[in-house]
């Protein structure tokens, strides 16, 4: 009959006369179907697939797949609440006259399927519209040429549909819980309700303080790289929790503290903003905290990964010091001389010539560095008092001749002197000893110095190169690691540049590559022979750095909608909250002028403490964050303190906008009074 | 002496769009004498309101003069109205309008604090207020947690801060149960003893027979007045109640 019109008519007069709440929200259901349905076509796009490097990239896009998917249920549900809460009263009123709480489940059911039906089709459909461009944004940032052609994901569509379904499930098994939890007389005060005086919790403040500290000093004091990396996500935890703390607790308990100082407190300035402040802080403390977490995760988010894939080109080189680099298993010059001539032979064949070319005789040991003492035998660790992960370390020696040969300097040594280069760590002692081989006094520790040396970039832990007097020490000390370790590592490398077409210096690689196996193969030559080209990872190396800035940018995008919406949120509600305090005020005698200015003060504090605060944490990850691309093979500091600044900067400035855009929303609740 | 003086009192609203114009007031004169306590009653509708918003200089009148003190209102200027009303009027209303976001101390000395007074001298006056309204206990306890009455007995201290030439009273009692309605009125009374000037705007007739004298406002102007003279409160209510009765009666024909 008519009836089911009619509850349908309800629903849609509901959401359409608080289009002020809504239309925000319905907005973000929109973006976030837009953003996840994109996401997962790119994941699933044979276009992609077909680009070099396309695979891994779409390995790290469906990883963030599922983080738009889970932050999308964690968010609807956020802002939900808040639209259930809005509309508590109008529940209230038509509970009083004379529904029953199934006919509000109806209500809300329809509301629920209008707003989910307009979120998928126009989610969808402006997904499908922008893939295409996202594709090509993504074809641009491989390098390659994107396809004219046009594809929809059926899969994606099925899995958005599927993920938002069940999301606006939840969302309306939680507000008819609600409803039904609820009498009339609540529904209709619900607004009303719960504005107690916060108290000042001074335990939990000092706590949040305390964890924000220890965070902060976690992030400053790391040195090691792998440490970082291990601790980041502890610091991140601790850092989340703090801000939590501060903003819930830690500000209420400052408002009570600046009561109690009498002679500031009651001052025309300070009074009526101290003391609402409080309330305040009570009432948003926590969404202010999630807007400053949001901003944070933003800012890290896009510096470092626009840092990464600006540094690509960098941390490539890092990797491939030379554009081909061979190493021999020997250091007998008549084997790999002859590895060397080979190379020079294929280059004649092809009319080059290495430029830039190096060559040095090494050794490699790993082991554990206690103090300044490198344990070769893992038995002996348990004499001492030695962390397993950061102590692990990568010695290279390497003879003083060919230090000075490769990198031209003139350094000399003394028996018992070494020359010393740290790669991703940092070494303070005088000395340095082997054990079972003996000390070396440190005459020099070279910064900036170490030789190129690949594996030591791709390696996560730290890397130590030795230079010693001569020769003789570099075949002892592999003796001892032969004897100890049973494994044999004296190594001869051997690079070069190359100008030519990337295809050519491909062809080359693998040419020398076959010729050094047929070698080992029917003509007996003993050593092993490895051959890396540059341009064989470039791609690989691209495709994984411009994959997670691509990420970057989308998830970047997703937390500033979030933001916007929260922050939009709480304007409004304390604009109806202010609504009823501006009258007051008035009548009390506080002019206009009085009291606009203290509400701007109020509300100016209130929404820059997140902006101010994700600074601060910013600043404060900044070392970590470094530290950990320094170990993805990033060294450029600079880079990363510009991409960190301008990124904050940009976000300040977008901050500053939507908090323009949005308060003008709140004034004209507060004026309407 | 007049402590106020309300002459020819004119008051006409224009609907928004220009249209019908409605008379709120047509000519209002009344004085009040130093430390008199006046009643002002009349129906809904009668202009009690607008005559109130005009005293307190929220409003200006079309026509005529409100004087306080031999000052004229309409020529305070509009940058120091706030100031001018927070330093000689004192408020109470009908629905407290304590601020929720201050404890009961704070909110008392609200108006002292946007006056600039130092938190000594806000103390030092509380002191005294405070014991003679018994909210000495309330002090520190916040506005949503203490009753009714409490709440319109904190509402009086707040007014009486500021040592205001008038008291003006809007249905002070509107929001009260019959008990507290009874110790508010005993309280105004005292505190009118003590020498206060107070204005009331009520149409409750209990309260109106606890002031000196009541005057009845119909159809915006005032039609009546009652002197209590030497009778007593019982007396005053049902000479007021007979006012009334004639008022809406026979009121046309008088």
């Amino acid at each position: 009959m008519k009836k089911r019109g009619f509850y349908r008519k309800l629903a849609v007069s509901g959401i359409y006369k608080n289009k002020k709440n809504y239309l925000p929200y319905i907005l973000t259901c929109v973006g976030m179907v837009m953003m996840y349905y994109i996401v997962c076509f790119l994941a699933d796009s044979p276009g992609v697939a077909s680009i070099k490097g396309g695979e891994i990239m779409q390995m790290v896009l469906s990883l963030g797949g599922w983080v738009i998917g889970i932050f999308a249920v964690i968010f609807l549900f956020y802002t939900n609440s808040f639209l259930i809460r809005r509309r508590k009263k109008e529940f209230g009123l038509y509970n009083i006259l004379g529904m029953g709480k199934r006919n509000l489940f109806r209500i809300l059911l329809w509301e629920n399927v209008i707003i989910a039906a307009i979120a998928l089709l126009a989610g969808l459909f402006c997904g499908i519209l922008f893939s295409k461009l996202a594709e090509l944004c993504m074809a641009r940032i491989l390098g390659a040429e994107g396809s004219m052609t046009f594809y929809i994901s059926l899969a994606s569509v099925r899995g958005a549909v599927i993920l938002f379904a069940v999301i606006f499930l939840i969302l309306l098994l939680h507000g008819s819980r609600e409803i039904y939890k609820a009498n009339p007389v609540e529904l209709l005060h619900s607004e009303a309700a719960g504005e107690r005086p916060p108290k000042a919790r001074f335990l939990l403040a000092l706590f949040g303080v305390a964890l924000l500290a220890g965070a902060y000093y976690l992030a400053v004091t790391i040195q090691d790289p792998v440490e970082a990396m291990l601790l980041f996500f502890v610091a991140v935890v601790m850092v989340i929790l703090g801000t939590y703390l501060l903003f819930i607790a830690g500000s209420v308990a400052l408002c009570r503290l600046l009561q109690k100082k009498k002679k500031y407190y009651y001052k025309t300035n300070h009074f009526v903003s101290v003391s609402s402040m409080a309330f305040r802080m009570k009432r948003n403390g926590a969404g202010l905290a999630s807007i400053c977490i949001l901003s944070t995760m933003v800012l890290v988010m896009l510096s470092s990964t626009i840092c990464l894939f600006i540094g690509t080109e960098d941390m490539l080189h890092e990797r491939y010091p030379r554009d081909i680099v061979i190493q021999t298993d020997s250091v007998d010059p008549k084997e790999y001389g002859r590895v060397r001539q080979i190379a020079a032979e294929v280059l004649d064949s092809h009319g080059l010539l290495g430029e830039n070319a190096s060559e040095y005789r090494y050794t490699y040991l790993d082991g554990f560095l206690a103090e300044d003492q490198l344990l070769l035998d893992r038995q002996e660790m348990e004499n001492f008092d030695i962390n397993l992960t950061d102590s692990l370390r990568e010695v290279y020696v390497l003879p003083l001749e060919d230090y000075n040969r490769m990198m031209g300097t003139q350094y000399s040594l003394a028996p018992g002197e070494a020359l010393l280069a740290c790669k991703k760590m940092s070494y303070q002692y005088d000395t340095f000893s082997i054990k079972g081989y003996g000390t070396f006094t440190i005459k020099e520790q070279i910064t900036d110095g170490a030789p190129a040396m690949g594996s030591a970039m791709a390696s996560i832990v730290g890397s130590l190169f030795l230079v010693v007097p001569s020769m003789d020490e570099v075949n002892g000390i592999n003796a001892l690691s032969k004897e100890v370790r049973e494994y044999y590592s004296l190594r001869c490398w051997y690079g070069f540049d190359l100008s030519c077409s990337d295809e050519e210096m491909q062809k080359v690689a693998e040419e020398i590559s076959a010729r050094n196996g047929d070698l080992r193969e029917n003509q007996g030559f003993a050593p092993d022979v490895m051959t890396e080209c540059i341009e064989r990872d470039r791609a690989e190396f691209y495709a994984t750095y411009g994959g997670l800035f691509f990420l970057g940018v989308l998830l970047g995008l997703v937390f500033v909608i979030a933001a916007v919406l929260i922050i939009y949120y709480k304007q409004v509600s304390e604009g109806y909250e202010d609504q009823g305090r501006f009258a007051i005020m008035k009548k009390v005698g506080m002019t206009d002028r009085e009291i606009k200015k203290s509400i701007n003060s109020q509300v100016l504090t209130v929404f820059f403490l997140p902006l101010l605060m994700a600074g601060v944490h910013m600043a404060f990850a900044f070392p970590m964050l470094r530290l950990v691309m320094m170990l993805l093979g990033l060294v450029n500091t600079w880079l990363a303190v510009v991409t960190a600044v301008v990124s904050y900067l940009i976000f300040a400035l977008l901050y500053v906008l939507v908090y323009r855009g949005t308060s003008r929303t709140y004034y004209g609740i507060v004026r309407n009074h | 002496m007049a402590i106020l003086e309300v002459n020819h009192l004119k008051k006409i609203y224009t609907t928004r769009f220009g249209g019908a114009q409605v008379t709120a007031l047509r000519n209002v004169n009344f004085t009040v004498e130093q430390g008199e306590y006046v009643a002002i009653m009349g129906e809904s509708g009668s202009g009690k309101s607008t005559l109130l918003n005009i005293l307190a200089a929220l409003d200006k009148p079309t026509a005529g003069t409100v004087l306080l003190e031999g000052r004229d209102l309409s020529k305070v200027k509009e940058t120091v109205l706030a100031e001018f009303r927070r330093d000689n009027l004192g408020f109470v209303f009908q629905d407290f309008n304590l601020l929720d976001t201050f404890s009961v101390e704070d909110n008392i000395y609200l108006p002292m604090v946007l006056a600039g007074r130092s938190y000594e001298e806000m103390k030092a006056r509380l002191t005294p207020i405070a014991s003679r309204l018994a909210i000495t206990e309330l002090l520190k306890k916040y506005p949503y947690e203490i009753s009714g009455g409490q709440k319109q007995r904190v509402a009086v201290a707040r007014a009486l801060m500021m040592e205001p030439k008038l008291v003006l009273a809007d249905e002070p009692t509107g929001a009260l149960d019959s008990r507290a309605t009874d110790e508010l009125l005993d309280l105004f009374g005292q505190v009118n003893r003590d020498g206060q000037t107070i204005l009331m705007v009520t149409h409750s007739v209990k309260a109106a027979s606890h002031a000196d004298r009541v005057l009845f406002i119909k159809d915006g102007e005032v039609f009546h007045q009652i002197y209590r003279g030497n009778s007593t409160n019982q007396e005053l209510y049902q000479k007021i109640s007979d006012a009334l009765t004639l008022l809406t009666t026979g009121g046309e024909q008088a």
